[in-house]
C-alpha cells in the first residue's frame, strides 16, 4: 500500500543512517551485534554493550534488544537487557525492564539508538551499589511483557 | 575515504533532525534547529500536549517555527502544504483528523504534487470527476478505492457513459455543420 511504504520509508531510511553512522563512529563499550545485520528487517537490533572501565560493571559484557515500532522516530523504541547477563542496578529489573525515562515520556525524535545507549551506559556507570530495585520481585511478577506498558515512577534519587 | 567524510559533514549541517536527512520544505524553530516540516508536524501531531523542540525542549508550535526558502526553490510557505500522514493516524480512536464535513485526508505516497489537494470533500469530488473524463487508465485517484473491488467498476462504466456523450454530442456537431 502507498501510504505505509511511505511511511515505511522513513522508518527504514533513518535506521539504515543510524546503523551507518554507529558503525563509522562506534562509541566506546557499545557495537551492533552481527545478527542484527542479517537478515533483511531493521526492526530488531541487538546492542552488544561493555560495563565502563572504572565502574562497578567493569569487564562484564551484557545485551540490549531494540524493537522499532512502524512509529519510529515518533515512538520510541522498546529497550531490555536480553541474554544471561541483566545488571544488578537500581534501575534495572531482573527481566531486563530498564526505568529510565527517555524510553517513555521523555523520548524525543532527535534521540537515536547511540544517544539510549550513551543514556544507558552513563546510568550504569554512576551506579553505586549493585542491588536490583526496591519493587522488583513484584514488578516482575505483574509486569506487561513490553516495558513500555509500564506506568513509570521515575524514582528521582539521581541514580 | 576522507573526501566523502568531509562531504557528509559539511551537509550535516542542513539535515533534519527527525529523519536525518537533508531537510525538505525546511522550518527552523525559535531555538535554532532545523527540520522538515513534514517530520516537525509529525512530531506536533504526536504530541499535542505540552509540544516541546525534539533537541532542547524548548518551547515549539505550528506558529512558531520560521519557513526557510533556499534560491530557486518553492516559494510557498511549507506549512500550508498538508504534510504525508502514516496510515496510522486514520485508524488510531480519537477521530480529531476527520473533519466536520466528514472530509478525508489521503496521502499519495511519493506524489507531492496531490498533497494539498487531499483535505475536505470538494476538492475530491472534483478532481475526481475532472480525471474521469480524461479517462487515464493509471488513475492515481484509485488509491481511494484500493480497499474497496466494487467502486473500480463503476468509474468505468461512468468513463464510458462520458465517453458515449462525447461522440454523440461530436456527431451532432458534425450534422449540425453539414446541414
Ligand atoms: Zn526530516
Ligand atoms: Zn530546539
Amino acid at each position: 500500500m502507498e501510504t505505509n511504504s511511505s511511511s515505511g520509508s522513513l522508518l527504514n531510511k533513518r535506521l539504515q543512517k543510524e546503523l551507518m553512522s554507529m558503525q563509522r563512529e562506534p562509541s566506546p563499550g557499545v557495537s551492533i551485534n552481527s545478527h542484527t545485520l542479517h537478515g533483511n528487517s531493521l526492526s530488531q537490533w541487538i546492542i552488544d554493550m561493555e560495563g565502563a572501565e572504572g565502574t562497578l560493571y567493569e569487564g562484564e559484557k551484557f545485551q540490549l534488544l531494540f524493537k522499532f515500532s512502524s512509529k519510529y522516530p515518533f515512538d520510541s523504541p522498546e529497550v531490555t537487557f536480553v541474554g544471561p547477563n541483566i545488571p544488578v542496578n537500581p534501575h534495572v529489573y531482573s527481566n531486563g525492564h530498564i526505568c529510565l525515562s527517555i524510553l517513555t515520556e521523555d523520548w524525543s525524535p532527535a534521540l537515536s539508538v547511540q544517544a539510549v545507549c550513551l543514556s544507558i551506559v552513563s546510568m550504569l556507570s554512576s551506579c553505586k551499589e549493585k542491588k536490583r530495585p526496591p519493587d522488583n520481585t513484584l514488578y516482575v511478577k505483574t509486569c506487561s511483557k513490553n516495558p513500555k506498558k509500564t506506568k513509570w515512577w521515575y524514582h528521582d534519587d539521581s541514580v | 575515504m576522507p573526501e566523502t567524510d568531509d562531504k557528509s559533514e559539511d551537509t550535516a549541517t542542513f539535515e533534519c533532525n527527525i529523519c536525518l536527512d537533508t531537510a525538505k520544505n525546511a522550518v527552523i524553530s525559535m531555538c535554532g534547529h532545523l527540520f522538515c516540516w513534514p517530520c516537525l508536524y509529525q512530531w506536533l501531531e504526536t504530541r499535542p500536549q505540552g509540544q516541546v523542540c525534539p533537541v532542547c525542549k524548548a518551547g515549539i508550535s505550528r506558529d512558531k517555527v520560521i519557513p526557510l526558502y533556499g534560491r530557486g526553490g518553492s516559494k510557498t510557505d511549507p506549512r500550508e502544504k498538508l504534510p504525508p500522514r502514516p496510515q496510522g493516524h486514520r485508524t488510531e480512536p480519537e477521530a480529531d483528523y476527520a473533519g466536520p464535513g466528514g472530509g478525508h485526508r489521503y496521502v499519495f505516497g511519493d506524489n507531492p504534487h496531490f498533497l494539498s489537494f487531499g483535505i475536505g470533500a470538494f476538492p475530491f469530488g472534483f478532481f475526481a470527476s475532472s480525471f474521469n473524463l480524461a479517462g487515464g487508465a493509471g488513475n492515481p485517484m484509485e488509491h481511494q478505492h484500493r480497499d474497496a473491488a466494487g467502486p473500480a467498476d463503476h468509474q468505468m462504466q461512468d468513463q464510458l457513459v462520458s465517453k458515449l456523450f462525447l461522440w454523440l454530442a461530436c456527431i451532432f456537431l458534425l450534422w449540425l455543420l453539414m446541414a
